[in-house]
């Protein structure tokens, strides 16, 4: 509904919080949202050093799945997928959810064999998913080229039919005001630059506009982990690679479904808009630079050109790039941090934005009872150490 | 292209020649214990910022490299 009043106020912070939580971003806000909803843990506050969803959050393609492999982490993927359906109106806000399917192409028999123990893992969690060969997938998206033209022809595909987009925009606008309502001090232009650490327990943040006590920090940083271990004093198993994203010009509706390619790295979806979203592979080497590199994107353009023959005339009229914190077995760190009172939620690079609902739940959860919840106990820093690293795929 | 590579046996030649290796770490004793390993293996600083780094020249002379890059402005600092 219309509206002349703002959503939100951004608050300049108090000098004491019971719960600080570092970044106004999609997981950030969702856990200070559920924190102040479902748990008694008295004042929050979101501190953000730029503007809230400047990082991975406003910079994300809108894809929500569950079509992971690890037998650990599926039922939360699947969960958060399923969270989706009841959060407008949990947030009193259009998140425009559309669960339109997504189509993941092989290219080969040996593809279409990886492709079937995957659908055996994620049926065996519940998650709906089917095999598909090249005719059924021409019949459900007509202009998609099924013949041997291309180099690699479509030899069959994976449908996960509750996999689709959410307006990234809107789910974050819809979490900052849910939690904006419910008591949470939304604090944007408040850059962390150290932490009071005593005796192994976390007892405040120093800021650019003076230190906040806090018994309880929560780190939602996004791709920007690493410069908060630094101020720790520790490392993270995480590097930084920036992923490219475009969007073409708006167009007639012709694509009901997510397109994927695992193999060649790109996906493409027409937003209800009706704008192309193309994307999106990481750039070869570490990098903190969120600027468009030219030759990932001219690659993923030639690639989708191949199998969408008819888009040559498109126009592409925006591109970006978003840092993804990535660790080697491509699951997240959730959970206790080695310090009292300081918790993770952070290296969720490539598939972060699907997992919010989950995340904001469990981080919440963690933050309010100091008990890892099941959901989340593999996610821990300590899978390092233990050999229990996740068995995940790269997407 | 963001920058370019000063290869001391190629010349300046693009970074898509080169496959990317990592920060330069510094492994522990033999003797060390499995944590100090595991940190080794990882752990990374990930330097937003100066880092030095390992680069190998696949599509040229097929060696490793150190470089000293800038991981925000792309920027290859010369020794």
């Amino acid at each position: 509904m219309p509206t002349s009043q703002p959503v939100l106020r951004y608050k300049q912070p108090e000098k004491r919080y019971d719960v600080i939580v570092i970044g106004a971003g999609l997981h950030g806000l969702a856990a200070a949202y559920n924190l102040a909803r479902y748990h008694r843990v008295g004042r929050i506050a979101v501190l953000e050093r730029r503007y809230i969803g400047f990082g991975g959050s406003g910079r994300n393609t809108e894809m929500i799945r569950a079509n992971k492999r690890a037998h650990e982490t599926l039922p939360f993927y699947k969960e958060s997928l399923e969270m989706w359906d009841g959060l407008s109106a949990e947030l009193e806000w259009n998140l425009m959810v559309q669960k339109k399917g997504l189509i993941a192409l092989a290219h080969s028999d040996g593809e279409l064999a990886v492709m079937r123990m995957l659908s055996d893992s994620q049926r065996r969690a519940g998650i709906k998913i089917d095999m598909l060969g090249p005719e059924e997938v021409k019949k459900m998206v007509p202009s998609l080229d099924v013949s041997d033209k291309p180099a690699l022809p479509v030899a069959g595909a994976q449908f996960h039919p509750e996999g689709g987009t959410v307006h990234h925009d809107a789910a974050l606008w819809g979490y900052a005001k849910a939690a904006s309502r419910c008591g949470v001090d939304i604090c944007a232009g408040v850059e962390v630059t150290g932490f009071y650490v005593e005796g192994g327990k976390v007892n405040g943040v120093r800021t650019n506009v003076g230190n906040i006590a806090a018994g309880k920090v929560h780190v939602a940083v996004g791709g920007y982990s690493s410069e908060i271990a630094r101020m720790l004093g520790v490392k993270y198993p995480v590097v930084t690679i920036p992923m490219q994203v475009m969007t073409t010009e708006v167009m007639a509706p012709f694509l009901d479904y997510y397109v994927a390619s695992p193999r060649l790295h790109w996906y493409t979806q027409q937003t209800l808009k009706g704008d192309l979203i193309l994307g999106g592979q990481l750039d070869p080497w570490q990098s903190w630079n969120s600027s468009t590199t030219w030759q990932e994107c001219s690659e993923r353009v030639a690639f989708i050109l191949e199998y969408f023959p008819d888009l040559a005339h498109a126009r592409v009229v925006r591109s970006w790039s978003g840092l993804c914190d990535c660790t080697g077995d491509s699951a997240p760190v959730m959970g206790p941090s080695g310090i009292d009172g300081l918790s993770l939620d952070i290296a969720w690079g490539y598939y972060g934005f699907k997992s919010t609902p989950a995340c904001g739940k469990y981080a919440a959860e963690y933050i309010a009872t100091g008990k890892v919840p099941e959901k989340i106990r593999h996610f821990g820093l300590d899978r390092f150490y233990n050999r229990q690293r996740v068995r995940e795929i790269i997407i | 292209m963001p920058f370019l590579i000063d290869c001391p046996n190629c010349g300046r030649r693009s970074p898509y020649e080169f496959k990317f290796g990592g920060e330069c770490k510094r492994a522990p004793d033999p003797g060390a214990d499995v944590k100090a390993w595991c940190d080794y293996l990882y752990l990374y600083e990930n330097m937003s910022g100066v880092q030095d780094e390992w680069w190998y020249h696949t599509m040229g002379c097929r060696s490793w490299l150190k470089i000293r890059r800038n991981t925000v402005t792309h920027e290859i600092i010369e020794e």
